[in-house]
Order: C-alpha cells, then structure tokens, then sequence
C-alpha cells in the first residue's frame, strides 16, 4: 500500500475512534439503542475492517509485492460497478424511509456508512465469484 | 483457458510468494490463476511463461471449447 494512502486510512481510524470517544463521553452511562446502536456497530465494523487491509496491505508490500496488480484493478472496477447500482437502490429506499429517521444528519451519515458497507460486501462477492 | 502454473512451480520449487515476485504481482493472482479463475494478460502470460523458460502455449493451454456459446 502507497505511503500516502496508509496514512489516509489510519487517520481516518483515528479520527473515528476519537469522535466514537467522544460522543461516549458525553453520553456517559447513556446506552445506545435502537438506529444509535446500529450506527455505532456499522461505524466499528467498517473500521476494523478498513484497518485490518491496511495491515494486510503493508505486510504484502513488506514482502516485496505491489500494492495494487491487473487482477486486483479489475476486482476494483468490477465491485465498484456493483456496489454503485446497489447504493443507487439503498439511497431510493432510503429516501423513501426518510420519516423513519430522527432527523437528516443521522439519515446521510447512516446512508454513507451503508455505503461502505455496501463496498466491502460487493469487493467480497466479487472476489468470491470470479472466473473470467 | 488451462493452464500449468502449479506443476511448474513445483518443478522449478517455487512457492507462489517467489513466482508472484518474480512477475511482480500479488500472491492472490498466482492462486487465480493456479486455479484457473482468472485469465492474464498477455504480458502477465509472457513474464510467467519466461520464468519457467517455456513458450506461452507451453504453460497456457487455451481451450476453443471454453469459448464456445
């Protein structure tokens, strides 16, 4: 992985981890539930697995392997497609559902969380799938 | 397409690690290929096939069959 991106996912882990702090703080013995709770679960998840790439990524590059080749280019542009026509699709329902939500941040920052998530389903299933 | 990557490199005692050096690749790649999930590109084939000091055709066995609607 490119020095410059390692340092991109590693502040953002940290910059995550932070501001999670922080809100906990706040909420002191308050427990999270509900929409909160799913968000807080999402937000970990996606950082663990963001976080657990990048050591997979270093220690490749480590050993003397490129960070990216032709069959990994073409799994990023594959589920990137996927991943694009599923996010349309959760946007719409999202969008649909918009009273359920308590209010537009919580909507847009679940919505881009699901994102991610969608991403990181999507580069799997590819990967899990491939045979061209 | 078939292909002989896995004999070769057991011949030439290779582990997938060394041959993904070698053509400068990821070790993913190599198990796409041993496997025959993924089909290179022709300059993935030629840098393989020269490792192995064989011609293309000699490690890649391309089937017309698989190609066949």
């Amino acid at each position: 992985m490119k020095k410059t991106k390692r340092i991109l996912v590693l502040t953002s882990v940290l910059i995550m981890a932070v501001v999670w702090g922080f809100i906990i703080l706040e909420r002191r013995t308050e427990l999270f539930k509900g929409l909160d709770l799913f968000i807080f679960i999402l937000t970990i998840v996606i950082g663990v697995i963001a976080f657990i790439m990048a050591i997979k990524k270093d220690k490749e590059e480590k050993e003397g392997l490129p960070a990216y080749d032709e069959l990994s280019t073409r799994i990023k542009y594959k589920s990137g497609y996927y991943a694009y026509l599923a996010s349309m699709y959760m946007w719409l329902f999202i969008f649909l559902l918009k009273d359920k939500f308590p209010d537009t941040e919580t909507m847009l920052g679940g919505g881009i969380l699901l994102s991610a998530l969608i991403s990181v389903i999507a580069k799997y299933i590819v990967k899990q799938k491939f045979n061209e | 397409m078939n292909n002989r990557i896995k004999e070769l490199r057991a011949k030439y005692n290779l582990t997938q690690l060394e041959l993904a050096k070698e053509v400068n690749v990821r070790r993913e790649t190599i198990v796409f290929l041993e496997k025959g999930k993924y089909n290179p590109s022709l300059k993935l084939a030629h840098d393989i096939s020269k490792v192995f000091k064989l011609k293309i055709e000699e490690v890649f066995i391309f089937d017309t069959d698989d190609y066949k609607g």
